[in-house]
């Protein structure tokens, strides 16, 4: 029996007979959980909220979820991704494989606060507090039988929910076969890059690999176990697309371009050398701190900040 | 006991074909009623999905020197490149970037030349400078050395000044949708799994 399986065994004797399993759960199994997320197998409707200042955003996606990997489907297009690949058939069909062996780390800085068994979408499930020190970083409410998340929520550094992500109509353990042109979609093999021009460690983030990117750029990508984010050294002469409706992110260190989406939040910024861009599903205090660790904007940027201060 | 045995070994090998993805509809609804209501056939469902990842988790086996080509690898490294292998020959190739230093040294070079031939700029002489070309050429044995030396200058001048302008709409682009797309395919690599070389 794994060790999910385990502490849910244990959890649904001591909820039977307390109502509440409390702490003494370590990041261990912690990983467990997420690792059974991972393996869980079902299709579902996925609603995913996010809130950044007052701007909101939700996407809702129908999702083929199992070991590993999944499959989003939209209108006319799928994806699948999972194990390091990447496969979209939409307009231009296009497909990448990153060649890596290193895993992403070990969960520290998060541990589990409480457990309690509840009922969700009339399904068994655990409800999982993830602690980092005394914020509480997220809920997750498990699927006790099948290991999916049904509803996570993820707060912010004031303890508020920036984001939602939950399932609806879920199907457990059923699939549905790939698609059959995905054998034909050409891919894209990504390299391993032994640059280190990002440092190993940002605000509490580890770096698990670097990859050469498009254009010359290359891929720094960092993981703490729960979130993740990639950060993209390129060229000053690439020009990157994607940010005409940006919204100004202003900090003590300059003023970045940033583009939030339900799923993740996109940041665009220049020193004098390189343009960076960051993406990654972090929360927003999280964000700050990276930011802080990264070369700061350029000084063509801080009259940016002026103007912007100034005149909006 | 002994029917229990035969329904355990029953549902163990429907549980196995069920993960190998080889059910008919029949047989599927059956083990997804069978996995949402029946206890003893999550844990078993669990441990089959254990003992797999366990297999995955495993360090890739060397493969022995003398089952692997005796030659290096040459357009078999650009078609692996451009995904244009095929499925026979993928896990071969792969086979043997694994187990040759130098095939991988070749297609890590490989693939950082084509990266730089990609990030080139597309270099084309303005137009004015095309004209003038032809201007030169065919009133070339009419200039004197000295006039053609100061027209060479100013045209060196010319395009250092004013060539990183004309040449504005040649720079590279990338588009957030890519760069979004290679963080989800990194960041979709599991704790403790190493990439193989079978679909997602």
């Amino acid at each position: 029996m794994t060790r999910l399986g385990r502490s849910v065994l244990v959890g649904t004797t001591f909820a039977v007979a307390f109502g509440v399993l409390t702490p003494a759960v370590t990041a261990g199994e912690l990983e467990d959980i997420i690792t059974q997320a991972r393996e869980a197998t079902y299709n579902a409707t996925r609603v995913t909220k996010s809130v950044w200042g007052n701007q909101i955003e939700v996407t809702d996606q129908l999702v083929e979820h199992w070991s590993g990997g999944e499959l989003v489907r939209t209108n006319s297009s799928w994806t699948v991704s999972g194990n390091g690949r990447l496969v979209s058939m939409g307009e231009v069909p296009s497909g990448l494989v990153f060649l890596t062996a290193k895993t992403t780390p070990e969960i520290q800085r998060y541990e589990v606060g409480s457990v309690t068994t509840v009922k969700h979408m009339h399904r068994s499930a655990l409800r999982v507090e993830v602690m980092e020190g005394d914020l509480k970083r997220a809920t997750l409410i498990v699927d006790e039988r099948s290991g999916a998340v049904l509803l996570a929520e993820t707060f912010n550094g004031q303890g508020r929910v920036f984001r939602t992500v939950s399932l609806s109509d879920f199907k457990p353990y059923r699939m549905y076969p790939e698609p059959e042109e995905m054998s034909s979609v050409p891919v894209q093999v990504i390299m391993h890059s032994d640059s280190d021009l990002l440092p190993n460690e940002l605000a509490g983030y580890q770096i698990v690999d670097v990859f050469q990117g498009p254009g010359g750029s290359e891929q720094s990508f960092y993981s703490d176990g729960l979130f993740g984010f990639s950060v993209f050294a390129i060229s000053k002469r690439t020009v990157i697309d994607g940010f005409a409706d940006s919204m100004a992110l202003v900090t003590d260190d300059g003023l970045y371009e940033m583009v939030p989406t339900a799923q993740d939040v996109r940041i665009r910024w220049a020193d004098k050398d390189r343009n960076f861009v960051l993406v990654g599903d972090i929360p927003p205090d999280h964000l700050e701190e990276i930011l802080a660790d990264l070369p700061a904007p350029g000084r063509d940027s801080m009259l940016k900040i002026w103007w912007h201060k100034l005149f909006g | 006991m002994a029917r229990m045995n035969t329904y355990q070994a029953q549902l163990s090998i429907l549980l196995s074909c069920y993960l190998d993805g080889v059910l008919t509809d029949e047989e599927l609804n059956e083990v997804v009623h069978v996995l949402d209501n029946d206890l003893e056939a999550i844990a078993e469902f669990h441990k089959l999905k254990e003992a797999r990842r366990a297999v995955r988790l495993m360090p890739m086996l060397e493969i022995p020197s003398h089952l692997l080509p005796r030659t290096h690898l040459d357009e078999e490294l650009s078609a692996f490149l451009d995904g244009e292998l095929s499925t026979q020959e993928t896990p071969i190739v792969s086979a043997h970037l694994e187990s040759c230093g130098e095939c991988r040294m070749v297609l890590a070079d490989l693939d950082r030349s084509r990266i730089a031939i990609r990030a080139l700029p597309g270099v084309e002489s303005p137009v004015f400078l095309d004209v003038h070309r032809e201007t030169t050429t065919a009133t070339r044995r009419r200039i004197p050395a000295v006039v053609a030396l100061a027209t060479g200058v100013a045209a060196v001048v010319i395009a250092f000044t004013v060539g990183p302008f004309a040449s504005g709409g040649e720079q590279p682009t990338i588009s957030i949708a890519d760069l979004n797309a290679r963080h989800a395919a990194v960041a979709s690599v599991p704790a403790a799994v190493q990439i193989s070389n079978t679909a997602p």
